[in-house]
């Protein structure tokens, strides 16, 4: 297994499986097969895949993971046993992100990875039990806490709050017991329920491991939070989060300024401020649970240790004014209680040995804090639609397992980041994300001729602009079907520098005026530019017979499809008499200049410019072979 | 005189074609869909699921799209589903002989014969699917681009200058689309500049163009139309066009192609100068595929190109002995762009790939491809595109095709003022003796003229009344004669001297420009040659008929009226003879 073909083979399965963004069986299979003949590099590739199903958006979770499900089931070891080691992470972080209908079928999949691999001979199951009772168990609790949440907030929004704020408190819930009779079915009764009743005994030592607090210290954080909460209720009075936050705050505040707390009692209000907690009342007035069911004092020691890391992690001054900053600048709205986050993990140790994932705690607990998973970012990160997005306990639950830095992180690089080096090297690379931005950043299309536009409003409006030019332009066609067309001439130098590309998207207006300046450049329309003037040839005789009393010629009479009747070009009706419009342009506008026009004839060489420039004394008006009062040259 | 391909009618053969049952393609993502059509019958495609760019330009889904004589890929970055079915067979009258104006012209395709249809799916020559393209890498150099473009904007300097070199049959064109595709998708405006005279953009083969790109490319027809005096359901293209009566750049040395090159960079420097949009995406250049093998004078005129156009980008396909010297010639060299030495520009030279689906497309193709131009240059598309009608209200499709009336005419010899190139390979009998041509160097300097011959001009023109003949007078001070032009120039090395690279055309005009294109230029019929080199180009001439008895030629207009009194350049050697436009 050298190190480069290895690191090959990763890159190539990381391209391979880049592509898959769809629940393809071919393209599954066919990355099984590649798995299957590249054992040798099966850690290469089993680190590949689990940086994939991390970084890779939601929608795309589910198809990365049948791939695991497809190589753990055909392929089997050594691929189970890579996969196995950060299955519950993997697991659990896609859970977290992933929507309702796919967390069914990723708790399909899970189902049948605790069975032996069908028609196979070994009747172990697909992986070692320990692994997927660990992510069960997880699921379940998450689970329990969303429900029962749900149904705490259906009954009371404030009472909701202050049980997020104890923990302790929802074990005690009827929901939380109606729940847990669920459990049996799942096989993971028992440990479910110790792990549950081991809650109340980890609140119990931890006092006892607290430190003093610092009244002044406490209220001064407070009073930074409220500011902040305030300039940021300034900003955005109508959302809710925000409003619920100030308020939380200055309750708070109320109550340490009102109320004698006990040591323990204050050690959880500061773990609240830290965290940038809901409104903590109750943790006040409900501090000590009662404890439903029997300790199991075996359980209790094991959690207590990671337990009291976390909170020292969280009591650290440091760390508290680096969280109360970094949550003030991303102006997270509702972040999940401190305490209630350790718990979950903990109880996971108590029941299978994926304790790897406890010591994380304090990390993932800081990391969540610094604002990197704000309550306002998760309905985006992770749809739920089963759990109010504002439910703030299933925060908790993304908390632990999601590295939430990764996912958004690599969302926002496919979408902003255009920052590709000219250089051979560089264009080898693939470069799949940008490629959205040439389609999917724009899914509206136009059905006529594919040209995408942005789903946004404006991108709405310029599409509806295209569509009317689309419109226009066919009847357009309809029309000049029914006469000859040609070719223009093409510019000169000087019209085509001044020239601008007219689009097919431009208000109707701007379409109307480029249209005709381009489309109709050979002049047979007679509304071009500076609007050309003409009037319906007279039908009295003596009056056609009468020239243009500036010049003395006659008047010609050319017949317009436009109008569809014979008119006067470059004429103009001035009181009762019909002036060549040319003529009476010069001799009124221009005074006393010279009368024959001297009007610069270098123009003439654009007989026909696209620009709608044209004099009308250019040449012939070649579509209608109309001799328009030539000036004497 | 012979043009390479000119017996392409005798090789096709009349077949019995039953269309195929439409087929069913399905590209896996990343994949492609190669094929070749020959000129005369049409294939259509429909994109039936997911998506599909050809060259870059995005297909619309369920719209069906017509393709005849060519050769090309549909991409697919997602996956796709396309159906192609075989189209109607274009007979000989179908565009032009129906619709022809009063002058009565009328049209065929007897230098073509009967089409011929392949086996393949729709009845393509040839059809297949590949896996392996170099789409990632043309991709990227569009988002390197746009990070450029994206800089560009921020800091107010130029967008990027694009140099596309590589020999013939490498994908230059293909990968010019496909960046001025991707550019106009994100809503900007590439300046798109061919200097490739063996294919037109957006003009008959002969033409230096430079267009702004807006709109999308035209899927069906190549680039796509410029401006027509009815609609266009693709919106036309504004290009501004030179005309080069050569096939080969480095003909005479460059001596005409660069002072071309030169005006056309300036006129595109002026538009970047104000057109802020283009200013900030930048210019691509598609350049002919024979400076792409190294050969003397190649290299020269390459970096003509990079000098003229201050490139910052050279992408080479397809050679490596040619990326190697451009490696070594330019790779972080400053550009030549005023503000290089300020901002430290600098540029980048970059391999890319040919595609496997780049095939040789023979001299019979690219001579049918040729005339299919200037056939659409003078008649419109004589496919009916029902893709880029579908909203059409009119009931009748068949009539929502573009079919252009062209004016047939008769021209006073006299009344013209036509201008010929001066080449080595000149062997006809009509051919000049060069030392008889009036001096000219190719920057423009010296002009002789009779009335004048003893007095060397400034620079600009000397005023010849319209209808005289004006009788190039080299150092040796012959008045030119017709009777006496006997052959002396069978090798190019008179070229050496500088010869003139135009010379004015006397009449009576040869029988020989019969069949052949003028090009009328912006350039009044007084100009010095160099100016008329030098001028822009308002369109052409097919001209029909020479009357040497009466003195007339018939002559096919794009449009009715006049023809613009100005001076003509007769592309005698090239784009040639075009046999039967006008019955």
């Amino acid at each position: 297994m050298s190190g480069l073909a290895s690191d090959e083979v990763a890159e190539d399965y990381k391209n391979s499986l880049e592509d898959l963004t769809t629940n393809d069986r071919f393209q599954i299979s066919n990355l099984t097969v590649i798995a299957k003949e590249n054992t040798e590099h099966a850690m290469a590739i089993s680190r590949v895949l689990e940086n994939h199903i991390r970084t890779t958006p939601p929608t795309q979770k589910l198809p990365a993971l049948y791939v695991v499900d497809s190589i753990v089931k055909n392929v089997g070891t050594p691929y189970t046993l890579f996969l196995g080691r950060n299955m519950y992470q993997t697991f659990m972080n896609a859970y977290t992100l992933v929507d309702s209908q796919t967390r069914r079928k990723l708790d399909e999949m899970l189902k049948t990875w605790k069975e032996p691999v069908p028609g196979s001979l070994d009747t172990r199951p697909v992986f070692p039990p320990d692994i997927t009772r660990g992510i069960e168990s997880a699921l379940i609790k998450a689970r329990t806490a969303a429900l029962q949440q749900q149904q705490a907030r259906s009954h009371q929004e404030i009472r909701t709050r202050s049980r997020v704020a104890t923990p302790p408190n929802w074990t005690n819930s009827p929901t939380m017991l109606q729940n847990a009779r669920h459990y049996p079915s799942n096989g993971q009764a028992p440990g479910y329920q110790s792990m549950e009743n081991s809650y109340p005994l980890r609140f119990t030592p931890t006092p006892q491991q607290s430190q003093d607090v610092d009244l002044a210290a406490l209220n001064r954080d407070i009073e930074s939070l409220i500011a902040a909460a305030r300039g940021e209720f300034t900003n955005n009075p109508l959302d809710p989060s925000v409003q619920q936050r100030l308020k939380a705050l200055l309750d708070l505040q109320g109550i340490l300024q009102r109320q004698e707390l006990t040591q323990e009692q204050l050690r959880l209000v500061r773990d609240q401020v830290s965290a940038l907690g809901p409104k903590p009342v109750l943790p006040t007035t409900q501090a000590v649970p009662p404890i439903p069911a029997v300790p199991t004092p075996a359980m209790a020691a094991a959690p207590a240790q990671p337990l009291s890391q976390s909170f020292q992690q969280l009591l650290n001054p440091g760390t508290l004014a680096g969280l109360i900053k970094a949550t003030a600048a991303r102006q997270q709205p509702t972040p999940p209680p401190a305490n209630s986050m350790p718990q979950m993990p903990t109880g996971n140790s108590t029941t299978q040995p994926a304790a790897a994932s406890t010591p994380e705690n304090p990390l993932v607990a800081a990391l969540r804090a610094r604002g990197l998973l704000p309550g306002s970012s998760a309905p985006s990160t992770a749809p739920t639609p089963s759990i109010p997005p504002a439910f703030p306990f299933i925060v908790p639950g993304q908390v632990r397992f999601t590295p939430p830095v990764q996912a958004p992180q690599a969302m926002s690089t496919s979408e902003n980041s255009m920052d590709v080096q000219m250089n051979t090297a560089s264009i080898k690379i693939p470069r799949h994300g940008l490629i959205t931005s040439l389609y999917e950043a724009k899914s509206n299309r136009c059905g006529t001729c594919g040209r995408r536009f942005f789903a946004t409003e404006e991108g709405k409006e310029k599409k509806a602009r295209h569509l009317d030019w689309h419109f226009k332009t066919n009847q357009r066609m309809a029309d000049a079907a029914k006469r000859a067309q040609n070719r223009s001439w093409y510019v000169d130098e000087r019209d085509w520098i001044k020239s601008r590309e007219v689009g097919d998207d431009q208000s109707l207006a701007d379409a109307e005026t480029s249209g005709d300046s381009v489309a109709g450049a050979d002049g047979s329309s007679a509304k071009k530019g500076p609007p050309k003037q003409w009037i319906h040839a007279p039908n009295d005789a003596t009056l056609r017979n009468t020239p243009c009393p500036i010049c003395q010629e006659k008047f010609e009479s050319t017949w317009s499809e436009e109008v569809q009747d014979w008119i006067w070009q470059d004429a103009a009706k001035v009181g009762n008499r019909v002036f060549h419009a040319s003529c009476y342009s010069e001799v009124t506008k221009d005074g006393p200049g010279p009368a024959d026009g001297n009007t610069p004839i270098g123009r003439t060489s654009t007989p026909d410019s696209v620009l709608g420039k044209r004099k009308a004394e250019g040449t012939d008006s070649p579509g209608h072979h109309v001799r328009v009062k030539m000036e004497p040259v | 005189m012979s043009l390479p391909g000119l017996d392409l009618a005798q090789t096709s053969v009349e077949t019995e074609f039953t269309p195929a049952p439409p087929t069913q393609v399905s590209l896996a993502r990343g994949s492609e869909w190669r094929f070749e059509v020959a000129h005369g019958t049409t294939v259509r495609v429909k994109l039936l699921a997911g998506t599909a760019e050809l060259f870059g330009t995005e297909l619309a889904a369920s719209q069906t799209y017509t393709f005849s004589g060519t050769k090309a890929a549909i991409y697919t970055w997602h996956g796709c589903t396309l159906e192609i079915s075989a189209g109607d067979t274009i007979d000989g009258l179908v565009n032009g002989g129906a619709t022809a104006t009063a002058t009565g012209t009328s049209t065929g395709f007897p230098g073509l014969g009967g089409p011929t249809r392949g086996y393949g799916a729709g009845g393509c020559q040839s059809e297949y699917v590949a896996e392996e393209t170099p789409m990632v890498e043309y991709a990227n150099v569009h988002f390197a681009l746009e990070t450029l473009r994206q800089e560009a904007k921020a800091t107010g300097k130029d967008g990027p200058r694009v140099l596309i070199v590589g020999p013939e049959n490498a994908g230059k064109t293909s990968v010019a689309k496909i960046l001025t595709a991707y550019a106009t998708k994100m809503e900007r405006q590439p300046l798109v500049v061919n200097v490739d005279p063996t294919e037109g953009m957006l003009s008959v083969p002969g033409t230096l163009t430079a267009t702004a790109f807006r709109t999308m490319i035209d899927v069906e027809e190549g680039w796509g139309n410029s401006p027509m005096s009815g609609p266009s359901p693709v919106p036309v293209k504004l290009p501004l066009v030179y005309f080069y009566p050569s096939q080969n750049p480095l003909e005479n040395e460059g001596a005409l192609y660069r002072p071309v090159l030169s005006r056309l960079a300036l006129s595109v420097t002026g538009r970047m100068a104000e057109d802020e949009d283009v200013r900030e995406t930048g210019i691509i250049v598609d350049t002919p595929g024979v400076l792409g093998h190294g050969r003397p004078g190649s290299l020269e005129v390459i970096n003509h190109i990079v000098t003229e156009f201050s490139i910052t980008t050279i992408l080479v396909l397809g050679s490596e002995r040619l990326y190697s010297s451009m490696l070594k010639s330019y790779d972080n060299k400053p550009t030549s762009s005023a503000s290089a030495a300020a901002s430290d520009e600098r540029i980048s030279v970059i391999k890319l790939p040919k595609s496997g689906g780049c095939v040789d497309r023979d001299a019979a193709f690219m001579k049918g491809v040729r005339e299919a131009a200037i056939r659409s240059y003078f008649f419109g598309n004589p496919i009916p595109s029902t893709a880029s009608t579908a909203l059409s209200l009119s009931s009748a499709s068949s009539t929502t095709n573009i079919t252009l009336s062209p004016h047939a005419q008769q021209l006073d010899f006299n009344s013209m003022a036509v201008y010929n190139v001066a080449g080595a390979e000149d062997e006809d009998e009509d051919d000049y003796d060069p030392s008889q041509l009036e001096s000219l160097l190719p920057g423009g300097g010296i002009n002789d003229y009779p009335g004048t011959q003893s007095q060397p001009e400034e620079s600009t023109s000397t005023p010849v009344l319209p209808g005289t003949t004006p009788t190039p007078v080299p150092a040796p001070t012959t008045p030119y004669d017709p009777a006496a032009t006997t052959t002396t120039s069978t090798t190019p090395s008179p070229n050496e001297n500088n010869e003139p690279p135009l010379k004015k055309l006397p009449p009576p005009f040869p029988t020989t420009m019969a069949n052949s294109l003028l090009a009328v230029t912006h350039a009044p019929p007084t100009a010095s040659p160099s100016e008329v080199r030098d001028a822009s180009i308002m369109g052409f001439l097919y001209v029909a008929d020479v009357d040497v008895e009466k003195g007339k030629i018939r002559v096919l207009a794009p449009m009715g009226g006049r023809v613009p009194p100005k001076a003509a350049v007769w592309g005698r050697r090239w784009p040639g003879e075009v046999v039967g436009l006008v019955g």
